[in-house]
């Protein structure tokens, strides 16, 4: 009696997942369908559209030289701040780059640098040190805007030399030359999605995702760090201006697919894959499958 | 009967009348599989191999496999008016403009993996259950071959699209070919038609990418399964089986309903990723370009163990003879070359290096308890921790960055890691597997008890039986569901149990019940 109901029950129960699971893949394949239906076919829409609005954002900072049709302004900050940034230079600086900025056993000569240089690293927060043994590394910055300007426009008054302080002007980029620039010059240590990785013997290129126009086009003018400097005659303002607007792009770029896996490629894939493609089908195989007897 | 069940009836008749399908079907509708979680892990795979071909052949209409360079005018605005292949152009056609083309891109490249991972999986099992052995030793080199054409398919067909980093891909594969001493630079350019990268590999690749390996691959599922069939699945030991017969479901109703089902949840899960999960974004990688290159560029996860392997190696060469005029083997030879050679020399033949050392040369159908068989085991944990070390490897950068400390540090523990774990890992599997041999019990069934309190306060303890939830093992008469399957409904069925209880089979319908049945393996 018993045995016959269950058996009943059981071909019930074989017969409901077959249909649910007939049901649910049908729902998941026209699910997925949709989520990535709206954009085909308005993706040149889209994609003109982002560009627009990311350039206004990204123009934000080349304010003041906005007037100008130069893709690059490079301007020292008014020499008004030279005496709050000597006050900060004295300390904030001078114990390990020497009251004159010429430099110590502990840290280099900043001499004839330019305002670009002290900028960059002030900006992102790599300077000033809190200890001089720890290692320069991306930080919120200490100092305020009108600070790091100061300090800037004070070891820019030291000695002549160096760029100024650029303001790369969007707008009159052109992305998709950046993007060609980016890889050949950019990618073989940033990685062609800006995400930074580690290179040999403790040196990384680091991400690019939060980097500002003003920040990216220091850098490749004055080369911090490990990094090359690619002076005028390597890249005109124009090119610098290309490859700043195409790392803003990548720092929001065309994502449809779903959820990107963090830009690192195929070792986050992989994972996914085999934890969550395959895992799930295995727990699927143990639910419907036999168990040991 | 229904008009329907009519025609359904008429339908058979039909055929069995001009083909004699009849005696086929019922032999093959009363199949018994035997049923087990872990003998549906090869299905995943042929479930994914059925996607791929789906979802390829769509991409195959607006993929373009060709070499030659166009300026690009397409919708992706950061792309516009730069030189790339046509191969490119169109991979970019299908992600941004080809209506649906994006998630079938996906829902491919997820499928593609999960296909190797389930094999590999699959392979796994079989090893360490050692269903390898007679008579089932063709059936390994076969699967094995298509583990290799599959690494091999899914490494094509990842280079398609021609981007960025597919193309160092292939700029590597180049290198390796040309490592092969003497006959290497021959080879390459014959595989590449010339220097790379020339103008032949991508129309090359297209046509072994989806013709030929996949006519192979189907082939040879097809003789696996084949040959799967023709000697009975393995069983697990267990109440009633022996190595002389098959305990099981029968393929028709409760094999197919459970095997069909299966493909459906393969395929929802695979398309959930190709639709909710990014993957292999080609349009940030740009155009593939000889002169450009991205760091941190990984192969997908199967070819993982490879680049593992070539960043491991130190770089060592061979030169044999004088250093001008000598012949010298490149260190890529070494990881790339000889590495993949010895792995598939040994996974082919495994069953006879087994054999040398067991004399082992009966038949086996009972499928072995991993723990039952320490060294196997043990010595198949420590290989495996041996490849698993070199898949680390290959995400050496990803490791050094996303734990902030030196390259070189990750990549030095990795070296150690890669002779140092495996023997760990083994030496102790073997100790473990030895402690639970001892334990007398092991893998007995647990038996419920029942502490009951008496009035007296004292406890006494009682096994329950668990007779009731035992299956019980049917002889599969073969008469009725060949009746049921040309429309028997009404016959009395005879009876199906083995001890002649009558009860649980009066009111059952013939042909669809769902018990376990037993057959003779011969």
């Amino acid at each position: 009696m018993n045995d016959h109901k269950r058996r009943k029950s059981k071909k019930r129960s074989q017969l409901s997942w077959a249909v649910g699971s007939v049901a649910s893949g049908a729902a998941v394949l026209a699910l997925a369908t949709i989520a990535l239906y709206p954009h085909q076919g308005h993706a040149e829409v889209l994609a003109s559209a982002k560009v627009a609005t990311h350039a206004k954002v990204a123009a934000k900072p080349a304010a003041h030289g906005a007037s100008s049709q130069q893709p690059i302004v490079y301007k020292n900050p008014p020499r008004s701040l030279i005496p709050q940034g000597r006050q900060l230079f004295a300390e904030d600086c001078q114990t390990c780059h020497g009251p004159d900025a010429e430099g110590s056993v502990r840290a280099p000569n900043l001499q004839g640098l330019g305002a670009a240089t002290v900028d960059f690293w002030v900006a992102t927060g790599r300077m000033p040190l809190a200890d001089p043994t720890e290692e320069a590394e991306i930080k919120p910055p200490r100092l305020s805007h009108e600070q790091q300007l100061a300090v800037s426009a004070y070891v820019a008054s030291l000695a002549p030399g160096g760029p100024a302080i650029p303001s790369p002007n969007l707008g009159l980029a052109n992305l998709s030359k950046g993007e060609s620039l980016f890889a050949e010059n950019c990618a073989a240590c940033h990685t062609i999605t800006g995400a930074g990785d580690a290179l040999a013997n403790n040196i990384y290129a680091p991400s690019l995702w939060a980097a500002t126009p003003t920040e990216v086009a220091e850098a490749i003018r004055t080369g911090p760090g490990d990094m090359p400097r690619f002076g005028p005659g390597t890249f005109s303002n124009q090119e610098v201006d290309d490859i700043v607007r195409y790392v803003a792009y990548i720092q929001h770029p065309d994502d449809r697919g779903g959820l990107a896996l963090g830009g690192v490629g195929p070792v986050a894939e992989g994972f996914v894959a085999i934890l969550i493609g395959l895992g799930s089908l295995m727990v699927a195989g143990y639910w419907i499958g036999g168990r040991a007897q | 009967m229904s008009t329907l069940e009519q025609r359904a009836v008429d339908a058979a008749d039909f055929a069995d009348e001009r083909l004699g399908v009849a005696k086929f079907a019922r032999s093959s509708f009363n199949k018994i599989f035997p049923d087990h979680w872990s003998f549906m892990l090869g299905e995943i795979a042929m479930y994914s191999f059925v996607i791929l071909i789906f979802t390829g052949v769509f991409l195959t209409l607006f993929y373009v496999p060709s070499s030659h360079m166009i300026t690009y005018h397409g919708s992706y605005a950061p792309l516009r008016g730069q030189k790339m292949s046509e191969a490119y152009a169109s991979t970019l056609n299908i992600s941004f403009n080809v209506r649906a083309g994006l998630v079938m891109r996906q829902i491919h490249h997820w499928a593609a993996d999960v296909f190797i991972a389930a094999i590999v999986v699959h392979l796994l099992r079989i090893f360490f259950t050692g269903a390898y052995r007679k008579p089932r030793e063709l059936n390994w080199i076969i699967g094995s071959s298509l583990l290799i054409l599959a690494i091999v398919n899914g490494f094509i067909g990842y280079s398609l699209p021609d981007d960025l980093i597919s193309g160092t891909g292939i700029r590597i594969a180049f290198s390796i070919i040309l490592s092969i001493p003497v006959i290497g630079s021959y080879l390459a350019f014959f595989v590449f038609g010339s220097n790379f990268p020339g103008t032949s590999i991508i129309p090359r690749f297209f046509i072994i990418h989806v013709l030929i390996l996949p006519a192979i691959i189907a082939a040879l599922i097809g003789a696996h399964l084949a040959i799967m069939w023709h000697q009975k699945h393995t069983q697990y030991p267990g109440r009633g089986r022996t190595n002389r017969n098959v305990v099981g479901i029968p393929f028709w109703p409760a094999y197919a309903l459970q095997a069909g089902g299966f493909f459906f949840i393969t395929s929802a899960v695979i398309a959930a990723l190709g639709g909710f999960v990014q993957i292999n974004p080609i349009w940030l990688y740009g155009p593939y370009i000889p002169y450009k290159v991205s760091y941190a560029v990984q192969p997908d996860w199967y070819m993982g163990w490879l680049d593992g392997a070539l960043r491991l190696m130190p770089s060592w060469e061979a030169v044999f003879g004088p250093t001008y005029g000598g012949h010298m083997i490149p260190n890529v030879f070494f990881p790339a070359v000889l590495l993949p050679g010895i792995t598939f020399g040994l996974l082919f033949s495994w069953p006879w290096i087994e054999k040398r050392f067991t004399k082992d040369d009966r038949e086996h159908n009972i499928c072995d308890r991993p723990r039952e068989h320490p060294v196997r085991t043990s010595v198949g944990v420590g290989i495996l921790m041996f490849y698993i070390v070199l898949f680390l490897a290959s995400a050496t950068d990803v490791l050094a960055n996303t734990f902030q400390t030196s390259l070189n540090l990750v990549l030095w523990t990795l070296r150690i890691m890669l002779f140092v774990l495996p023997l760990v890992a083994g030496l102790v599997t073997y100790l473990l597997l030895r402690e639970m041999a001892a334990i007398p019990s092991i893998g007995d069934p647990k038996i419920p008890v029942e502490i009951r309190r008496d009035f007296d306060g004292s406890f006494t303890l009682a096994e329950l039986s668990i007779h009731g939830e035992e299956e019980e093992i049917l002889e599969l008469p073969e008469e009725v569901a060949y009746r049921s399957l040309v429309g028997g409904h009404g016959h009395s069925a005879p009876s199906m149990d083995t001890n002649g209880d009558q009860s649980s089979v009066e009111t059952s319908e013939a042909g669809d019940d769902h018990g376990v049945f037993e057959v003779p393996r011969d």
